[in-house]
């Protein structure tokens, strides 16, 4: 499913589906990638994607003007990313990664700042409740993934603002 | 690099606000011309109906000039379309077209059917916004 998304005039100009050869044309290129992944990423609140996603996603597609970028760029996209702090595989052979439009600590911050306003601190929470619980509905943070919940709950553990703790059947969380 | 007259209006009428109704395409020309008279790498370049405006001291020569303007029509040129209307031999058309990708002035498209496309952002921005704001015409007075 495409949610309606403003895709910017580069995703419309077919040289934006070749590698530049000119360098600087080619940072250019790439910082734009950049900024289409991460914002297309973010209105469909994907957190991690496959490569395979990634190469059949309308993101490298554009099936309008039928132009597609190759996968070997595709990776140079990612790695781009991944320079930037804004991506991260997942396993060794490098065929899944988190995507981080947001970065884990803003995370831990827009949860922190939940429990505080909440005056939930000192309470535990299963990592469920935080991320499909009724509480948490129109939170941001509602329906994130569990890998991207744990690095941000690393973040604040970190900062001595929560701990990660066993609970009955998994993993849950005590804020201070 | 190169902006059209069109583009290059828009953006000074955003910024001088309320004083926006004075400064008209024809002000801009001549404030250019007098930028150019005075060597500081300001340039324009006819192209169809309009202007190219290099804001950059590019090393532009009459060739790159001209295949610029031949690249109005559709946003991009092609080798085989430079030889076909400029009647130039393979190489000096190679040659321009390598030299706008070194400037930046124009970005190479590898998946265009039959050989590669040269295409110009700054014609192409103008072409597509005008596009959008035709599909948007459409849209709000079917």
């Amino acid at each position: 499913m495409v949610m309606s998304f403003e895709w910017s005039w580069q995703y419309h100009f077919p040289p934006f589906f070749t590698l530049q050869p000119n360098v600087d044309t080619r940072q250019k290129q790439l910082a734009a990638w950049c900024s289409l992944v991460l914002s297309f990423c973010r209105l469909h609140k994907q957190y991690s994607m496959t490569v395979m996603e990634a190469q059949e996603s309308p993101l490298f597609n554009n099936v309008k003007l039928q132009w597609k970028l190759p996968v070997e760029s595709i990776q140079i996209v990612l790695e781009e990313l991944r320079k930037k702090g804004n991506l991260e595989w997942l396993y060794k052979n490098k065929s899944s990664f988190l995507i981080m439009w947001r970065r884990p600590e803003e995370w831990g911050k827009l949860i922190y700042q939940w429990v505080s306003k909440s005056g939930q601190n000192n309470s535990v929470f299963t990592l469920y409740e935080l991320t499909s619980g009724e509480d948490t509905e129109d939170e941001e943070f509602h329906g994130l993934d569990e890998v991207t919940l744990l690095r941000a709950l690393q973040a604040l553990q970190q900062e001595h603002k929560a701990e990660i703790i066993t609970v009955s059947d998994g993993r849950g969380v005590k804020f201070f | 690099g190169l902006i059209t007259l069109e583009e290059l209006h828009q953006q000074v009428l955003k910024g001088r606000g309320k004083f926006a109704q004075d400064v008209s395409q024809d002000d801009l020309i001549r404030a250019i011309k007098k930028l150019k008279a005075l060597g500081t790498g300001f340039g324009i370049i006819p192209v169809g109906g309009t202007y190219l405006i290099q804001s950059v001291p590019a090393e532009l020569n009459m060739d790159h000039t001209v295949v610029l303007q031949l690249a109005e029509k559709n946003g991009y040129v092609t080798v085989s379309e430079i030889k076909a209307s400029l009647k130039w031999e393979t190489e000096r058309a190679r040659h321009v077209l390598e030299h706008l990708l070194k400037e930046g002035l124009a970005w190479l498209d590898l998946q265009a059917p039959g050989e590669a496309h040269y295409w110009l952002p700054a014609l192409f921005t103008d072409l597509y916004s005008q596009e959008i704001s035709a599909e948007e015409a459409r849209e709000a007075f079917p």
